[in-house]
């Protein structure tokens, strides 16, 4: 078991490289130049086409200097390598827009789309696991159709229209105000509140994103536990169960349950990277400071450090989530034998 | 595709696996071609049981013939004019002369076909391109003038939705069918080699899986020129995982059944064995990912459009149309109409995928 | 205050009907009951915030190292300068030096008077160390500031020559230095060099080879790029108080800042000013709308339809004013089909600009003919306007010798012994949306006649790297200016078309460069005047470029703050007040 651990973490570093080494090529061979970038004032400038003539359009010596002092003037290799040693001191570099350190600038936004991840997966769950038991227990009949069906729509309605769409309308403006629009606390939060008020305020406010991240979960989720579960009840032991003359709430809850529970174990590979993943759409429309809009507009500002160092941040803890996820699902389920390799 | 983390957008890597156990089962297949034509005839009976996926499919078929008929539906030239005596068929005239054989008589060159005078002419239905400039007519509402109202410079709506269904399925197609052909021989080679073949591609599995998605196609879309085809290619190549990994496992499988070591003990070429005796066998679950992953793209692109990157200015798409949306909220038609558009062409293609899935599962793992 | 006020106005588009210059009931609840007598005087109080809305952070707060506009607002607060301009005249004002600076014979050396009652926030006092230290932190080719630092070129001394004076060697005679060196961000030295690293460093020393600076240059310079971004402090009139990223940036009035008391200084009244990071601007709206904004620049969209509604108009009022930019589509004057002048007067008549900023403009565009700032005495209004004439532009192409003569629907021409077609491609990036609608519609109206434009869409960059080499055949872009006198060199000199100079289309008229080099030289405003008056006529018959529009700001801002005014150079929240009946925010506790 050990070996197989161990293994796994050294093949772990190849992908590691190869993913943050895609990831530096993209950035690094698009056309674009962070030094003209700067020169024209950030992205403000670019948005409105024009140049400033107070500060003349800068000559190349100056952009040069930019560039020499970013370390962008050496060959690419060079480059990556420069950046993989300094990966070694946990320094992801400085950011080209405000020089700050980018793992201050990760750091400070943490706390912002870890909280609006965790609401939805546990929305996700609370409503999604419940719909699948239903859903199993009455497979095909109206009742399961229908939830399916509402699923599916869900599922299907593209998030930019619906969160477009709450914006105008009950977000204030000319219509309904029942949420907030812009922000995660009000103007007048203040840190003498009572835990209460702040929590009032902080529930309003990450309401809308929150059902928004997750409507989508909804479906695939459900789905998802209903087909484990139907393959669950599926099985001989069930009938068995049922035979013995036991409760039919006993036998899903003790015996099915658990059994279909089994698999969603494989999801958690999936949560350690959700926690911290941003979404660009939700962050842009709610003004929300997370890393998606990070993300965004740091590719957008060709800052290279902070993409590199949101990539390689994505990257890491997709991989550790797939192999703690793998190893849960060979303790837990005798049947899958590690080493997979062997057929 | 995991078409749940691309409709959010998030900036994070897709589940490693795909919401259906399907594939942990065992399975053994029909076994020759003459039986998998029967397979896929069954198939289509089954499904036809499924009023839900049928209905999802009549709504695909229709989308695909809009497609294929805009030029019919939405142009600002007639079917058929009669002018100064002489009869033409502007619309079918254009299509030869876009294949270079001929071209515009002389007193038809760069017309207005609407404005001349004492002509007799039969227009399309709706009689605009949706390049169609009309800076007197801005933010028009829905009216019998325009049925779906006009942007913010005067472009039909209608039009532009008509002509959209074009873009919006051909990226589908196209995007899904890099990744088919990508993952496909990707997870054939796996599945079939096994050993080091099998261990660098599946490396490569987890490379792709880990790097963050929507991530990369923002970097791709928004730093490279805007263009149809680039984001067709980053949504395929970035998507094709899912696949490889349905056809590597099922080639796994396969594999291991007597006929097909019957056939490399006689000595047939791997090639052949890996497509013409694993593959057809093998495509099933390629199938439901190539239905949900023409929605996936579909979504893909008209968040990236929504976004403001991928698709050139003078290109009407979908996402496009709502991303002026989102900066003119008071004109609710061009929000709704893309919006649903989008909605109901997504549904259409979950239901028929889901209608297939529930067809094709059930005899992977039924034959026990 | 410093001359560099973000926003321009123009007097007579100010206030929208059905709102007064503001005796009316306020719509907020009273936060303190008072007498009516005093709810209604008109003398200013201090009190109540004013929450800006911002689109984005600034990058960084440091004034040398900071190159973005949101920052050079906020910093506007913090950070004051030896010059100022009058913001309804436009004129140099002495602002922390006492008069204008004296101009030695030569026109080479300006020495600066500075008052001697100011004081930093910290309340130490400002001197001439640290204006001579400010100029230096320009100057040092490691601090990251290469963008700013080109601007000072012409800087080649400067010395203490006492306490209060500072004397600046400029290399040669320009009537624009005195703006420039005006106009320097005024740093507190012991605060940004508290180990006084540069004591010994003279401008001199900081001209030579970078390499060979000394080590102290050089922790100084590490030092000041580093740890200086989000912590500046200046002697304005507003302190920084805290910056929560995406969040908000906000600036606390400082009650002991020196110029409280003095003439001609304003010491501001808002006890905060809030600037609120909202994104996305219909959230914005919406926000403003709800009362989580006080002051917004609403988009074309938002100004005729969201924002018409009675109980938008009790609540806010609107003001409008021009900014000083002016966008064009730069024609490069060295192609084929492009330098002949009268294809270019033809595809200025081909445009129909008065309908263009109607309908993408909202109406909130005028159409200018020339490079001048519209409401500068030196903007020629006699200018010949183009209108909208495709019959003229058709025939001013047949002169010029173009007629589809192989009948695919395109005009052709022979140029140079070879067949040409009227074939090109517009260049716009791909941020622009305006641009992006005003090419789709010229496009368009050229198809009708013959004409094949393409149009490809740019990153910024990519768009600006092919700008500067020339690599195109039209671009539509916009230049930004300050509203002090206008020096046109940079633009239309033959000697900027090379270098990845400003020039772009490589526009080459000898006369018109004899203009701008006398311009430069010449220091009576009324002479001036004259020579770009010859200036702009000669370019308003070539049109290198076809000049569109300025655009006019439109700035939403709740109706219970007093003293507005709509200034040619700016709106000044420093002057507003809001009477305690009104006020909404009392200083809380953070």
């Amino acid at each position: 078991m050990s070996s197989y651990i161990f293994q796994r973490l050294l093949l772990l570093i190849p992908t590691f490289i190869g993913v943050t080494l895609i990831g530096f090529l993209v950035m690094r061979l698009a056309p674009g130049d962070p030094a003209e970038l700067r020169a024209a004032g950030g992205l403000r400038g670019a948005g409105e086409g024009a140049l400033s003539r107070g500060k003349v359009s800068a000559v190349d010596e100056a952009l040069m200097q930019w560039r020499a002092q970013y370390g962008l003037d050496r060959p690419l290799h060079v480059q990556y390598g420069i950046w993989l040693k300094n990966l070694f001191t946990l320094n992801f570099g400085e950011s080209f827009k405000d020089n700050q350190p980018v793992w201050n600038k990760i750091i400070e936004r943490v706390p912002v789309t870890t909280k609006l991840n965790i609401f939805s997966i546990l929305l996700v769950y609370v409503v999604a696991i419940p719909l699948g038991i239903y859903s199993a227990t009455h497979a095909n009949s109206l009742g399961d159709r229908v939830t399916t069906l509402a699923a599916f729509i869900l599922f299907a309605v593209p998030l930019i229209w619906a969160a477009t769409m709450a914006i105008v309308f009950i977000c204030g403006g000319d219509f309904l105000y029942l949420f907030p629009p812009a922000g995660l606390e009000s103007l007048d939060y203040s840190r003498q509140w009572s835990f209460w008020q702040k929590f009032k305020d902080q529930t309003w406010h990450l309401f809308l994103p929150v059902v928004l991240l997750s409507y989508d979960g909804f479906a695939g989720l459900s789905r998802y536990m209903r087909s484990s579960m139907l393959e669950v009840l599926r099985q001989d032991y069930v009938q068995v169960a049922r035979a013995k003359g036991l409760n039919e709430g006993i036998v899903i809850f003790k015996h099915v349950l658990r059994n279909s529970l089994i698999p969603q174990v494989t999801l958690l590979a999936s949560l350690l990277p959700a926690l911290l993943g941003g979404s660009v759409i939700i962050e842009t429309i709610f003004s929300i400071p997370g890393l998606g809009q990070l993300g965004y507009e740091s590719v957008l500002a060709r800052d290279y450090p902070t993409v590199m160092a949101l990539f390689s941040v994505s990257a890491i803890l997709t991989l550790v989530g797939i192999l703690i996820s793998d190893l849960l699902l060979a303790v837990v389920d005798p049947r899958i034998a590690f080493g997979r390799r062997q057929q | 595709m995991s078409s749940q983390q691309i409709q959010t957008g998030t900036v994070k890597p897709v589940s490693p696996l795909p919401p259906s156990p399907s594939l942990g089962g065992v399975a053994s297949l029909p076994v020759a071609a003459v039986v998998v034509e029967g397979l896929w005839s069954s198939v289509w009976k089954q499904f036809k049981r499924n009023p839900i996926a049928l209905a999802g499919l009549y709504v695909v078929c229709f989308l695909i013939c809009t497609a294929l008929l805009a030029d019919f539906l939405a142009n600002d030239k007639p079917y058929y004019m009669h002018y100064r005596g002489k009869t033409y068929f502007p619309i079918f005239r254009s299509y030869v002369i876009g294949t270079g054989l001929t071209q515009w008589p002389a007193e038809l060159l760069n017309v207005n076909f609407k404005k001349l005078q004492g002509s007799e002419a039969i227009f399309p239905p709706v009689p605009y391109r949706p390049t169609n400039i009309d800076l007197l007519a801005p933010y028009e509402t829905p009216s019998p003038k325009h049925w779906f109202g006009t942007d913010r410079l005067g472009r039909d709506i209608m039009a532009g939705m008509i002509h959209g269904s074009r873009i919006s399925l051909s990226i589908g197609f196209v995007a899904v069918g890099i990744a088919v052909i990508i993952g496909v021989v990707l997870g054939a080679l796996a599945g079939y080699f096994g050993s080091w073949v099998d261990l660098l591609i599946s490396r490569l599995f987890e490379v792709m899986i880990s790097i963050p998605t929507f991530f990369l196609l923002i970097t791709v879309a928004a730093l490279l020129p805007p263009s149809i085809f680039l984001t067709m290619a980053i949504i395929g190549a970035t998507g094709w995982v899912g696949i490889a990994r349905f056809t590597r496992n099922e080639f796994l499988k396969i594999r291991s059944l007597d006929y097909v070591t019957a056939a490399i003990a006689l000595g047939v070429s791997n090639r052949k064995v890996m497509f013409q005796h694993i593959l057809p066998n093998a495509l099933a679950p390629v199938i439901v990912s190539v239905v949900l992953g023409i929605a996936g793209a579909i979504l893909v692109e008209s968040s990236l459009s929504f976004l403001g990157i991928g698709v050139p200015a003078e290109l009407v798409t979908w996402g496009s149309i709502l991303h002026e949306a989102s900066s003119a909220t008071f004109a609710w038609w061009l929000a709704v109409f893309p919006g649903a558009a989008i909605f109901i062409t997504v549904l259409a293609y979950y239901l028929v995928g889901e209608g297939l899935r529930e067809v094709l599962d059930p005899r992977l793992r039924g034959l026990r | 205050m410093s001359w560099r006020i973000w926003r321009f106005l123009l007097v007579a588009l100010l206030l929208l009907p059905g709102c007064e210059s503001g005796k009316q009931a306020e719509t907020a609840e009273p936060t303190t009951p008072k007498t009516p007598a005093q709810a209604d005087s008109n003398t200013p109080v201090t009190g109540d915030w004013l929450i800006i809305h911002s689109s984005a952070d600034p990058e960084q707060l440091n004034p040398v190292t900071s190159n973005d506009a949101t920052a050079a607002e906020i910093l506007n607060y913090i950070f004051e300068t030896l010059l100022t301009r009058d913001p309804k005249t436009l004129e140099l004002k002495p602002y922390l030096a006492e008069e204008r600076p004296a101009l030695s014979p030569d026109k080479l050396a300006y020495t600066f008077k500075i008052r001697r009652d100011v004081h930093f926030q910290d309340e130490r006092p400002l001197t001439g160390e640290d204006i001579l230290f400010s100029m230096k932190v320009i100057k040092c080719p490691l601090v990251n500031a290469p963008f700013l630092r080109v601007y000072y070129d012409s800087v080649v001394d400067a010395q203490l020559v006492d306490r209060y004076t500072v004397r600046f060697i400029t290399k040669e005679p320009y009537f624009l230095n005195e703006s420039q060196l005006g106009g320097i961000p005024i740093l507190p030295r012991h605060y940004y060099d508290p180990e006084d690293l540069l004591k010994n460093v003279t401008i001199r020393d900081l001209l030579k080879d970078p390499a060979k600076l000394s080590e102290g240059v050089k922790r100084f310079a590490d030092n000041f790029n580093r740890n200086y971004n989000r912590n500046p402090v200046g002697s304005g009139p507003y302190k920084f108080a805290e910056w929560k990223t995406g969040r908000i940036v906000e600036l606390e009035r400082d009650p002991k800042y020196w110029g409280v008391g003095k003439a001609g200084i304003d010491p501001g009244f808002l006890d905060r000013l809030r600037y609120r990071i909202v994104t996305n601007p219909d959230a914005a709206l919406v926000t403003l709308k709800s009362g989580g904004l006080d002051m917004m620049d609403l988009t074309p969209i938002q100004h005729t339809r969201g924002t018409s509604s009675e109980r938008f108009k009790r609540e806010f009022q609107k003001l409008e004013y021009f900014a000083p930019s002016y966008s064009y589509i730069g024609w490069n004057n060295e192609s084929l089909i492009f330098r002949d002048k009268r294809v270019r007067q033809a595809m200025t008549y081909f445009m129909d600009r008065k309908q263009i900023a109607k309908t993408i403009l909202f109406g909130l565009g005028e159409v200018v003919d020339g490079p001048i700032y519209f409401f500068r005495p030196e903007y020629d209004k006699t200018l010949h306007n183009y209108p909208y004439n495709p019959q003229k532009a058709l025939e001013l192409l047949k002169a010029a010798g173009w007629a589809d003569t192989d009948g695919d629907g395109i005009l052709d021409k022979v140029i140079d012994g070879k067949k040409v077609p009227f074939r090109f491609e517009f260049k716009v990036p791909s941020a622009s949306t305006t641009g992006k609608s005003i090419i789709l519609v010229l496009q368009e109206e050229l198809k009708r006649y013959g004409i094949a434009a393409s149009v490809r869409e740019l990153d910024w960059t990519i768009f600006l790297d092919d700008v500067k080499n020339h690599k195109f055949d039209a671009v539509i872009m916009a230049w930004a200016m300050p509203a002090s006198e206008p020096d046109e060199y940079q633009v239309w000199h033959s000697s900027q078309a090379a270098n990845k100079g400003s020039n772009h289309i490589s526009y080459k008229n000898p006369r018109v460069d004899k203009i701008l080099e006398e311009y430069r030289r010449e220091f009576d405003p009324k002479k001036r005047i004259e020579l770009y008056r010859e200036f702009q006529h000669i370019l308003n018959d070539e049109q290198p470029y076809t000049f569109l529009f300025v655009r006019k700001t439109v700035t939403a801002v709740q109706r219970r703050f007093r003293g507005i005014e709509v200034y040619p150079a700016g709106l000044r929240p420093l002057e507003w007040w809001v009477p305690l009946s009104a006020q909404r925010y009392k200083n809380l506790a953070p």
